[in-house]
């Protein structure tokens, strides 16, 4: 629905897996060493493109209590993956502000699904990319 | 006379000022012509550039203030110059019937005029002020000077006052032949008032050089008796304090700032002029704002993206992701019309850009091409497009030979209307999504040249500016006038930007919805006094311009509302575009049309030739 806003990233690009809509970079990745339910995720400094965000709200992890919120593909509305809003103790404080993209909802450098400089459907809507 | 003028000729007019005006270099004596002891206005010595001048034209735009004089001709006390009128307390009696008798004068009514000041005991003007203005209207030069002296100025008034009357003087002795006379006027009345030195040295000029005065725009015309006493009173009026000499038009000048102030105080103001009445206090209500669905137009097979009206308003412009582009009609009556539908794109068409007197229109496919249709037969004219890159928006040069285009590879091109390169910026000028303008002389283009920042670019100068924004832009809009900037933001800010010189951030909107789409928004109404927008919600928002409040959001659509377009030649007409596959054509709320539901489809042109 309606024409998509979205930005084409350059470089190294992590991306949607289902609509390949551009996500990250490579070179904000903080680490990869974090995992969720569904196996790999990375921290990165920034996902700020290409993403909508849900309501807060309170979640237990592996590492304490975090508020959250889910972050979605503009693309195809799937979940990706969460920002830290808030660490309730302190040694999880640097999380905050920051994102996790779970690793098998991404295409990226370090994936048989390599994408660079990639351009596809970047303006279509969600029927396009159903 | 003969003798005087071969003496005169002798000197050029540098040595005709030394003699005329020895006070000026500083001489008490010169070629033996000692100085005047009683000058007919009281002297102020003093360094030349401590004198005060005045304009050219000599006339001041504003009113000059400055302390009177105790000897000042004021009314009377008893004339009720402390009491006041009014609720509030703070309207002077006297100044309000003051006032109000110039305005009967003004009007012509003198008889009124004169029974005002009988019966009010409150004379328009002072028995010595009307004297003053009764000789300068004759033509009493001298009298008039004199007259200046007892009222009761400031010595600087008072100077740039007899300097104007003493020209005029000075001019009709000239005008009689009077040289010797003349001569003795700007030696020793004019000069020693130490007042506009400049315009002095050329009067001296006009004595040996009669087209001298044509130059300083002196005609025969201005020295004719009373019509010459009548222009010097008009100039006289705006030197002198107005308690002296009331402005001509002070009420309709008071009456006039009043409507001012009421039509700025209306957040709904949307009416012409004409309308305003003295009658009662201007308040215009919402019912003056776009806000009924007056007619829904369902031509498109998909989501409309782009809408936009024709120059004049009498053409409506629209495209959507069906690969189609339509022109409607817009009626005398507000009927709102199917023209054509514009078929040949392979992909979504972005937008439509009307060429500057309406008869063509260009349509640009998502990344894809140009085309450029009549807008009478509905014909495709030409396609513009670049091997290897696709085309993400356009629009026409100001005299509509040329169109502009943004490229995918973030540079921007200029065509002739046959498809020739004229010009091309390469580098980062635009983005993938992006909009551009060009402003109506030609010189600047402008784009979003990366995701926060949108760039003028001086054509003739190549010099670029920026407008640094605090969040991603997705859209903009330019205004009528050139000079504001609309920018739509990805944090569901709407930002007007000030471009005239340095851009400078006007005002911020606030409340519509836009989280995935690009949302476009508009100026509109009365002197684009408001700002309308789409939204994802649904609705339409529009707020005031000036005071950045929200005036309405108008529920109908049922899809994101992707761009709104007021209607220039309307005021009260205001389209909008929506996922739902709609364009729907708001009005006020009393006006309603009939039939206004149906969808006119005709004259569909398809596959227009390549």
């Amino acid at each position: 629905m309606g024409r998509l806003f979205v930005i084409t990233l350059e470089g190294s690009v992590y991306s949607c897996s289902h609509c390949h809509t551009h996500l990250a970079l490579l070179d904000d990745i903080i680490s990869k060493s974090f995992h969720c339910r569904h196996g790999k995720a990375y921290l990165f400094d920034k996902v700020s493109v290409n993403i909508t965000v849900g309501e807060k709200e309170e979640r237990m992890m592996m590492t304490g209590l975090h508020t959250v919120v889910d972050i979605f593909c503009v693309g195809c509305g799937s979940i990706v993956g969460w920002k830290y809003e808030s660490a309730h103790e302190k040694t999880q404080k640097y999380k905050e502000g920051k994102f996790i993209l779970e690793r098998f909802k991404v295409l990226g450098p370090d994936g048989s699904n390599y994408l660079v400089n990639h351009d596809a459907m970047v303006s279509g809507s969600d029927a396009d990319n159903a | 006379m003969i003798a005087m003028m071969l003496l005169l000729s002798m000197f050029d007019v540098s040595h005709l000022v030394y003699i005329m005006l020895p006070e000026i270099y500083g001489f008490r004596h010169f070629m033996g012509v000692a100085e005047d002891s009683e000058p007919p206005l009281k002297r102020v010595k003093g360094p030349l550039e401590e004198s005060k001048s005045l304009p050219e034209d000599h006339s001041t735009a504003k009113s000059v203030s400055c302390s009177l004089g105790d000897q000042m001709a004021r009314p009377l006390t008893s004339q009720g110059d402390g009491e006041t009128i009014g609720s509030q307390g703070v309207i002077r009696k006297a100044e309000f019937i003051k006032i109000i008798t110039r305005a009967l004068y003004s009007l012509g009514y003198d008889k009124s005029g004169a029974l005002l000041e009988e019966e009010s005991g409150i004379p328009l003007h002072s028995s010595v002020v009307n004297l003053f203005m009764g000789q300068v209207t004759n033509g009493k030069w001298d009298d008039s000077v004199a007259t200046l002296r007892t009222i009761g100025l400031s010595d600087e008034i008072m100077k740039s006052a007899s300097f104007l009357i003493l020209e005029q003087k000075f001019l009709e002795l000239l005008k009689m032949e009077k040289f010797a006379a003349a001569l003795d006027t700007l030696r020793n009345e004019i000069v020693p008032l130490h007042v506009n030195l400049d315009r002095v040295h050329k009067l001296a000029s006009c004595i040996i050089s009669p087209s001298q005065c044509m130059r300083l725009g002196i005609s025969g015309q201005d020295t004719e008796g009373t019509k010459s006493g009548s222009k010097i009173l008009e100039k006289l009026q705006k030197l002198l304090p107005a308690a002296i000499m009331i402005p001509e038009k002070r009420l309709e000048h008071l009456v006039e700032r009043a409507l001012d102030v009421q039509r700025e105080a209306c957040v709904f103001h949307n009416t012409s002029d004409s309308d305003l009445s003295l009658y009662s206090d201007h308040q215009c209500g919402k019912n003056q704002i776009p806000s009924q669905t007056l007619q829904i137009l369902e031509a498109h097979k998909n989501e409309v993206w782009f809408v936009q009206f024709s120059h004049n308003g009498k053409y409506l412009g629209s495209s959507s992701k069906d690969h189609s582009a339509i022109i409607w009609e817009v009626k005398e009556n507000g009927q709102v019309l199917l023209k054509h539908i514009l078929c040949g794109h392979q992909k979504p068409v972005l937008i439509v850009s009307w060429s500057p007197d309406d008869s063509q229109i260009l349509t640009c496919g998502q990344d894809e091409v140009i085309r450029r249709w009549d807008v009478s037969s509905g014909e495709c004219l030409h396609v513009y497009e670049k091997t290897g890159v696709g085309l993400i928006s356009c629009g026409w040069f100001p005299d509509g030979r040329g169109i502009f285009a943004g490229m995918t590879d973030k540079s921007i091109c200029l065509w002739d209307l046959d498809g020739r390169d004229l010009e091309c910026w390469k580098g980062q000028r635009t983005l993938r999504i992006s909009d551009m303008a060009i402003t109506d002389d030609g010189k600047r283009i402008i784009s979003v040249c990366r995701e926060s920042a949108i760039l003028l670019l001086d054509r003739e100068a190549k010099f670029d500016r920026l407008i640094e924004e605090v969040d991603m832009i997705t859209s903009f809009s330019l205004s009528k006038d050139n000079k504001f900037l609309l920018v739509n933001l990805m944090n569901q800010e709407i930002h007007l930007w000030s471009i005239e010189g340095d851009p400078k951030l006007i005002s911020e909107y606030k409340g519509h919805k836009r989280t995935r789409f690009v949302i476009r928004s508009c100026f509109g109404g009365l002197d684009q006094s408001f700002i309308a927008s789409g939204s994802e919600d649904s609705q339409v928002y529009i707020w005031h311009r000036c005071s950045g409040e929200l005036l309405l959001a108008l529920p109908g659509h049922s899809g994101a509302v992707n761009c709104v377009s007021w209607n220039p030649g309307n005021l009260h007409m205001l389209a909008s575009a929506s996922d739902d596959g709609t364009i729907r054509i708001w009005g006020l709320d009393h006006f309603n049309l009939k039939g206004g539901e149906q969808s006119n489809g005709s004259n569909h042109h398809c596959n227009g030739r390549s």
